[in-house]
């Protein structure tokens, strides 16, 4: 029989506040083992909680960033369970009243990703198991956490990277967390049932702990879709379970079963007082959203005219796209920017992270410079892309890199004069080209190109070239 | 409702606590009593449960809670002094296979 999944995932976002949750303590990364710590977030006896307001604010902004309803009367609640990286051995976070619900996410093709609730809540500690011993970091204890939990809309692997990485870019763009995977700031617990195709009944599902990477995600739904298909196809039935993913193996493996399923006797945190919000407050926060990715995207190809393709990979970077702006406003031309930064720029650029932190010695005034001069048709885009990428190893004004003679191209007669001689030592193109071959008359552009280091306008040689071989 | 050993003995495992079958049902009778006492509460509430949820029902303008301003943590010392701490961290036994 074939299957269909049905996944809904809870993504942690560790936000961006200098504190933590509940105390004064940095949230810095990193540094010396029980460092960042104090009687708070070592849950010593008698230490209390006194709640971070832009905790509550950022996560009021992620909220809205995703369409749902803000709770102006919120309250956090008691999760109780035992293990070392809890020191109270409960984790304050939010049961029934959250602070955010009813949401969604929207995928490219339209299909919206329900979003049940966010929720507040502080991490926990770090582990780290050596030599029969498990070593206790408290330094992410206590640091501010929300909990986004989707409603069971998503159907296929495709579905779920999308909706993370959407979401991921939401996070960044309001500036609420930098969301790196790699360093735990997100990371997901995906849930997994699959039914007959065309069924509306919801199958028995297992979850997924702790994903923090999009690829091993990725492997470990689809190694998980295949393993309950199997069950269910040899007459099994599948168990309700929390599964871990073996990054080397590539396989699923059962942490719990239902029958261990803990019981957090979640109740109302007695030491913190419930919050209200003024909806003053949410108004404020809502007119002070930046513009969101899809907003973005609709504008970049619609009112810019940049072609999708890339315009997506443009505004996948929030840096790429303030700079991009800023050559914008500092009067160039979108299409031409938007193509040398993603044809040029990026291909300085190796890795994703480079691309995020988009370090360049080029300023977006400097760009607009050199940008208004292939518009204004002074020089060509190649000699664009040369230049670019000497000031992308040395920075610097556009004018130390181009010369008068470059600034004035390649006069008309010297321009024919090029266009004769590129026929000439290309017969074999010319003849190719005569019989309809279009693409032959690139091997004469690049004769020009070459002889004129770039400076010669391929499109008036074009039209010199069609006339001269008629 | 009573309550059965099997319930006893997932009770006992999540405390950490170690009975056979015979102790569990000594606790059966014991149990049953305890709940029964408990449940004395569902005669004496009446009337208007909502207010009850919010004990105190004491509540924080978002505009009091705290700044986020960064004070200084404890030093290491400090913060590990009660245990034999390695390299900065707390050692605990191993708490996965």
């Amino acid at each position: 029989m074939k299957y269909e999944l049905v996944s809904g995932l809870e993504t942690h976002v560790e936000l961006a506040t200098a504190t933590k949750i509940f105390c004064s303590c940095t949230t810095a990364f990193g540094g010396s083992p029980n460092t960042h710590c104090c009687p708070v977030c070592t849950g010593q006896p008698g230490a209390l909680p006194v709640l971070n307001k832009k905790v509550v604010e950022f996560g009021i902004r992620a909220g809205l960033a995703t369409h749902c309803k803000i709770n102006t009367i919120t309250h956090l609640d008691r999760k109780n369970y035992c293990y070392p990286d809890l020191p109270k051995a409960y984790q304050i976070s939010q049961f029934d009243k959250p602070l955010c619900e009813n949401g969604y996410v929207e995928l490219e093709s339209g299909k919206r990703i329900g979003i049940t609730r966010i929720h507040i809540e502080e991490d926990a500690g770090k582990l780290v198991h050596e030599r029969g011993f498990t070593f206790v970091d408290y330094n992410r204890g206590g640091v501010p956490l929300i909990e986004i939990v989707s409603e069971p809309d998503i159907s296929s692997v495709e579905e779920a990277v999308e909706y993370v990485e959407k979401l991921q870019l939401i996070m960044r763009y309001i500036s609420v967390s930098d969301c790196k995977m790699q360093e735990g700031s997100m990371r997901c617990d995906v849930n997994i049932s699959i039914r007959p195709e065309g069924s509306k009944i919801l199958g028995t599902r297992t979850e997924i702990k702790n994903m923090n990477s999009l690829s091993f995600m990725e492997r470990a739904m689809k190694f998980e879709f295949e393993r309950q298909s199997e069950l269910l196809n040899g007459g099994g039935e599948v168990e309700q379970a929390t599964m871990r993913f073996d990054e080397q193996t590539g396989e699923t493996y059962v942490m719990r079963t239902k029958e261990d399923a803990q019981d957090y006797r979640y109740f109302p945190e007695p030491d913190i007082l419930t919050v209200t919000i003024p909806q003053k407050k949410v108004d404020e926060i809502r007119a002070d959203l930046p513009e969101l990715p899809v907003e973005k995207l609709k504008r970049y190809t619609v009112e810019l005219g940049i072609n999708h393709a890339t315009a997506k990979l443009l505004y996948k970077y929030k840096k790429v796209c303030d700079w991009f702006e800023g050559a914008l406003k500092n009067g160039a031309s979108a299409k031409h920017t938007a193509n040398l930064v993603v044809g040029t720029i990026y291909s300085t650029l190796a890795t994703e992270e480079d691309k995020e932190k988009f370090d360049i010695k080029v300023t977006s005034a400097e760009m607009a410079k050199l940008v208004k001069l292939v518009d204004e048709g002074k020089i060509n885009i190649t000699l664009a892309q040369m230049t670019l990428i000497k000031m992308l190893e040395n920075g610097g004004e556009v004018e130390s890199y181009l010369s008068a003679e470059d600034l004035a191209g390649v006069d008309e007669s010297e321009l024919e004069k090029l266009c004769m001689q590129a026929i000439e030592a290309n017969p074999q193109a010319v003849a190719d080209f005569k019989e309809g071959k279009e693409k032959a008359i690139f091997a004469l552009y690049g004769f020009i190109k070459r002889a004129t280091q770039g400076k010669a306008d391929v499109k008036k040689a074009d039209g010199i070239i069609r006339k001269l071989i008629k | 409702m009573s309550v059965t050993v099997k319930e006893i003995k997932t009770l006992a495992r999540l405390s950490k606590l170690d009975f056979d079958d015979e102790k569990c049902k000594g606790f059966l009778g014991e149990f049953d009593e305890i709940i029964e006492f408990a449940n004395t509460i569902n005669d004496a509430v009446v009337g208007d449960t909502e207010s009850l949820k919010e004990v105190g029902g004491n509540e924080i303008a978002l505009e009091n809670l705290r700044e986020d301003i960064v004070c200084e943590s404890l030093p290491n010392e400090k913060i590990v002094s009660n245990v034999e701490a390695e390299g900065g961290f707390f050692p605990v036994k191993r708490v996965v296979k």
